[in-house]
């Protein structure tokens, strides 16, 4: 039985890219403009640790900007896999969110446009709280507080262009 | 109510004997993974971790095939089966099939087939360039010339800039860094590192042993077929329920 039970092939590999970073930014900003970056001081590096639980898996962010608004590529872990996310943001507003690359075997529910679409307009309050939280999704509570991290961090990034 | 032919009861009584003997071991596993699943945390399961050698292969979480290393700022950065590993340590985050690593003045840099990685004297990752900031992917090698990066693609040589955003081509020759062979003791070394540092979480053992994932495609039919085997057990427990009549 054993043995029966270790012959099978593997169900683990879960990787779904639904849209290349470069295509992103092309379609949030509608023209690809040069690479820009934020060299996070270790102040800064402490604010975002406060904002995600934890380091950044970068001390040097890049992003695009174009007529006001800007575009982040983002990642953060959910359960153990690394959640690709773009953001737009424009007027201190997040004007649009999607998942580019879930890795994650469960909860990719938070790709859908129905649940990334509850980011749209959403500010930061004093608190570092977003203005509005998205809806929880059963059984991808945790790739949900991802996206919720990635939105107040992209909003945090925001204010030290 | 009705009374069964005492025959078919028999026959019924048979099957539910059998079938209940087949399906218990399965649905005891069910069972017990199914109450862990949901009192994970009230037992203080859901931040312990699993490091078992065949749990680590079941999750693809141990290499396989043979490794390449580079030696670049005195520091060894090995590539295996798409994880790569700074001096026989997990790199946390950044992964592909390796092509290279150099120094960059005081930085490190690793370039896989889709991605750059640098590195800083702290060994944090300074700053990731995917598609965005590269030349043509896949890389297919990197060198440094001036203390300046090259990378090589299949529209040749690309020189970076001091802060690795920009990047322009190269006309001057410029030779790829080559891999170094692992001789055996390296090669074990390397090993039983990426076996110590690797772990998985346990409630997601848990839950895929609930569902039968853990196991690959037997675990997935025995998960079904014992679901069918407790659907027919309780029909047949069902007509068997009434009493006989005397």
């Amino acid at each position: 039985m054993t043995a029966f039970l270790l012959c099978g092939g593997s169900a683990f590999s879960a990787t779904r890219v639904y849209q290349k970073p470069s295509d992103f930014v092309k379609s949030a900003l509608g023209a690809l403009p040069p690479t820009q970056a934020l060299k996070l001081t270790a102040a800064q590096q402490n604010a975002v640790s406060r904002l995600l639980g934890k380091r950044y898996k970068t001390t040097t962010i890049r992003y695009w900007t174009r007529n006001g608004k800007t575009a982040y590529i983002l990642e953060e872990i959910g359960k153990v896999e690394y959640i690709t996310t773009g953001i737009s943001v424009k007027g201190g507003r997040i004007e649009g969110m999607r998942v580019l690359v879930y890795r994650e075997t469960h909860g990719m529910e938070v790709a859908r446009t129905a649940f990334t679409k509850q980011f749209n307009g959403v500010s930061v309050k004093s608190d570092s709280q977003l203005s509005r939280n998205p809806r929880n999704i059963a059984g991808a509570t945790l790739s949900v507080r991802a996206l919720t991290k990635l939105a107040r961090l992209a909003l945090y990034l925001e204010t030290l262009k | 109510m009705s009374f069964e032919p005492t025959k078919r009861r028999r026959v019924a009584r048979h099957w539910h004997r059998w079938l209940g003997l087949f399906a218990a071991v399965p649905l005891l596993w069910l069972s017990v993974t199914g109450l862990l699943l949901n009192h994970i945390v009230d037992l203080g399961l859901n931040d312990k971790r699993v490091s078992a050698e065949w749990i680590l292969k079941r999750y693809h979480q141990l290499p396989e095939g043979k490794p390449v290393a580079f030696m670049a700022n005195e520091r060894l950065v090995a590539g295996w089966d798409g994880a790569l590993y700074l001096d026989g340590k997990f790199l946390e985050g950044f992964e592909g099939e390796l092509v290279g690593a150099v120094g960059v003045k005081d930085k490190l840099v690793i370039a896989t087939k889709e991605s750059v990685g640098v590195f800083d004297g702290s060994d944090a990752m300074a700053i990731e360039l995917d598609e965005l900031s590269l030349p043509a992917l896949p890389l297919q090698g990197v060198a440094v010339a001036e203390n300046v990066l090259l990378v090589k693609s299949d529209s040749g040589w690309s020189s970076f800039s001091d802060d690795f955003l920009l990047f322009e081509e190269w006309n001057d020759s410029a030779e790829a860094v080559t891999f170094n062979l692992l001789n055996d003791e390296e090669l074990g070394d390397l090993e039983s590192a990426i076996t110590s540092s690797r772990s998985m979480p346990l409630d997601r053992v848990i839950g895929d042993a609930h569902s039968g994932k853990l196991f690959g495609w037997p675990g997935w039919l025995i998960t079904d077929l014992t679901a069918l085997g407790a659907i027919i057990l309780t029909i047949l427990g069902l007509r068997l329920f009434p009493k006989r009549k005397s």
